[in-house]
């Protein structure tokens, strides 16, 4: 089943002259409990694409649908409380109020959605516990080193049971080593808690371990490996054995190539 | 987000930059605590002169000039101003000016007044309890009435019928003049000393003390004579000058019937009086003078007040500006997470209606300090004579309803920011630069 899909999507800035069209026609389904990597370099459009598929911005023509929901039919509240239900959200950057201890950060989304105070910390102390930083929900967000920042922002988009959770190069601020325990967790997330993982990178590594990788190059998708497609293709000759994400191969040319006009 | 839960981030923002939000409360709490002390003084002043008001009685008396003396007391020729003006005996004759007997018989013809007589200005020189004991110089009027209550500190007013001379005092004059108390000063004998107008020659005159006065207001610290000392003075004053002379004086004083002293009877013999070319007042009119002129003070204070709020309003929006444009990632991460336009625009509202309930409260509280501070000073020193003359007073509705204004002020002024908060975009706001 479909959880997000897109038909026709186009993006653009500024009017007339100085209009720059950042996207230009995107067709795309996302499966729930896939996991998929929005490659491309930078001004591909490829964070445009995700904050389209966030509902944090309108499309400038086409159609997002969330859950089979048109969003562009969906009034501002509905919409806002869509993103504070379903989606949780991990920046490179970490956005975190670094003076306020990690629980009350991590409270946040639910503070938003008016939970009330005991549940909230019931549900942050979880979410703490499910990225192992439950022993410093008192500490100060500021003292802490940016693999647990990232590991709290996780918690943090976690604390909402998300069905989809956008990660925005969510590794490009910490070195190898931590970068891959936020990988691991967010993966676990996906294959234990069915999460749906979008991630915008440029990371190759990163991206190989997705199901699926969409290549996005001037505001078209370039190339799109379903993964599980072919594995679902290969799963006769490989009954038993599921292949590591680890050993991801390029995509290659097989891949629909979508975009252009609808 | 709950509403209690907004509240509470409010304040732990606040927190955040504590130099500032302390800056801006300040700036608040100068315009409240002006407007709260302004009120204060004007409570105090009207309280207190409404309580003389309501006990000083002068039921149907009436104070009386030509209404081309009251002109001049009220117009800027008074002042030296003016432009120069053709001669107009009507209005500018110093025949106009004075009241004479015709005049009183005029007055007379009134239908509902009971008496009118001429109120001779007098002046007396001293008081002394005997000619070689210390003199102290003393201001006398004749009693004009006795509907006025006087507030006796011991004894009684004067009795205007009496044959003997008799005179009320202040009780500031019992010390200086030897007495050990009020109570022993009643029935004592004074002599009061005045001038005659053509010899210059000084004569005493024995008084007896009928009473002693709590000091107020409505006297303006004079001390009363009846008819017969009254009249004794005037004489020993103007002895030897004509007749017509004596005639002539600025003030009448009227006293109504008793059916006639309702305020609308009241109204319609001083229109009556006022068509005659006569002004009358009421001793309501002569206590409305004062508070109109307290009144003008306090308003001003006020309005410096409100000046000095308008400037920490400034402050307010500055403020918050400066905190959004900080806060600018935070919005837009709260907006992600689905936050929606109008809940930003609370936080940043209740933030500035907080910097306001600070800034009255405390306001409020340092009020309260000066006030006591204000009151025992005023009360040891200018007010010493003044009993039941409470400098400020505060009264709980007015306090609230300077708090709700400024804190309505506060909101008002955090709509900008708030608005402009509310707008962030939250792709924008999490840009990385």
């Amino acid at each position: 089943m479909n959880i997000i899909a897109t038909r026709g999507l186009k993006k653009s800035y500024g009017k007339k002259s100085s209009r720059f069209d950042a996207l230009k026609g995107i067709n795309l389904d996302i499966k729930e409990g896939e996991s998929v990597a929005i490659i491309g370099k930078s001004g591909s459009g490829k964070s445009t694409l995700m904050h389209l598929l966030a509902l944090l911005d309108k499309p400038t023509e086409g159609k997002v649908g969330i859950n089979g929901q048109i969003s562009s039919r969906l009034k501002e509240r509905k919409i806002n409380k869509l993103r504070n239900r379903e989606f949780g959200f991990v920046f490179q950057q970490f956005f975190m109020n670094s003076n306020d201890t990690v629980l009350n950060n991590v409270v946040l989304p639910l503070k938003i959605a008016g939970v009330s105070g005991r549940e909230r910390k019931k549900r942050a102390m979880e979410a703490l516990k499910t990225v192992e930083l439950d022993d410093k929900a008192r500490s100060k967000a500021r003292n802490l080193s940016g693999g647990q920042k990232q590991r709290v922002c996780i918690a943090r988009a976690l604390v909402n049971n998300p069905k989809v959770i956008f990660a925005d190069e969510p590794t490009g601020n910490l070195d190898s080593n931590t970068g891959k325990r936020v990988e691991d967790l967010l993966f676990s997330l996906n294959v234990n808690n069915g999460i749906t993982l979008i991630v915008v990178t440029h990371d190759q590594d990163l991206a190989e371990r997705c199901d699926r990788q969409i290549h996005i190059k001037d505001g078209l998708i370039e190339s799109d490996s379903n993964r599980r497609e072919k594995e679902q293709a290969s799963e006769v000759a490989l009954p038993t054995n599921r292949p590591s994400k680890k050993t991801g191969s390029l995509p290659k040319k097989r891949n629909v190539k979508k975009g252009a006009k609808q | 987000m709950k509403l209690w839960d907004i509240i509470k981030t409010t304040n732990s923002n606040l927190l955040r930059n504590k130099g500032r939000s302390f800056l801006t409360i300040l700036a608040i709490l100068i315009g409240s605590f002006t407007i709260i002390m302004t009120t204060g003084i004007n409570t105090g002043v009207n309280g207190y002169i409404d309580r003389q008001m309501e006990s000083a009685g002068g039921e149907g008396y009436l104070e009386i000039m030509t209404s081309s003396v009251a002109d001049l007391a009220m117009s800027s020729d008074f002042m030296g101003g003016g432009d120069v003006k053709e001669y107009n005996p009507e209005k500018d004759s110093s025949a106009v000016q004075y009241i004479t007997n015709k005049d009183i018989e005029k007055m007379r013809q009134v239908k509902g007044v009971e008496s009118v007589k001429q109120f001779n200005a007098l002046q007396a020189e001293y008081i002394t309890r005997s000619s070689s004991a210390k003199k102290y110089a003393i201001q006398v009027s004749e009693m004009p009435t006795n509907s006025i209550n006087i507030d006796m500190a011991s004894g009684r007013i004067v009795n205007l019928s009496s044959d003997v001379p008799e005179i009320a005092i202040p009780d500031k004059f019992v010390s200086p003049l030897g007495f050990k108390n009020k109570d022993e000063a009643v029935g004592q004998k004074v002599k009061i000393a005045v001038m005659n107008q053509i010899t210059q020659r000084i004569t005493e005159h024995e008084v007896t003390i009928s009473g002693i006065m709590n000091a107020s207001v409505v006297g303006m610290g004079r001390s009363w004579l009846n008819t017969a000392a009254g009249t004794d003075l005037y004489n020993a004053m103007t002895a030897g000058l004509p007749a017509e002379y004596k005639d002539q004086s600025y003030f009448a004083v009227a006293q109504l019937e008793s059916g006639y002293t309702s305020n609308e009877k009241v109204q319609e013999i001083k229109d009556k009086f006022k068509d005659m070319g006569y002004t009358a007042m009421t001793v309501a009119d002569e206590v409305g003078m004062i508070k109109s002129f307290f009144d003008a003070i306090t308003t001003v204070l006020t309005i410096f007040g409100a000046i000095a709020l308008v400037a920490a309003s400034i402050g307010i929006v500055n403020t918050l500006f400066m905190a959004v444009q900080e806060r600018t990632r935070e919005i837009g991460l709260m907006k992600a997470m689905g936050l929606g336009k109008g809940k930003i625009f609370t936080m940043f509202s209740f933030e500035a209606i907080s910097l306001g309930f600070w800034g009255s409260a405390i306001g409020i509280g340092l009020a309260y300090v000066a006030r006591a501070i204000a009151n025992s000073l005023a009360s040891q020193t200018f007010l010493k004579d003044l009993p039941g003359f409470t400098l400020i007073e505060f009264n709980i509705i007015s306090l609230v309803t300077v708090a709700l204004i400024v804190m309505f002020i506060a909101f008002l002024a955090g709509t900008l920011p708030a608005r402009r908060a509310s707008k962030k975009d939250p792709i924008e706001a999490l840009r990385y630069e």
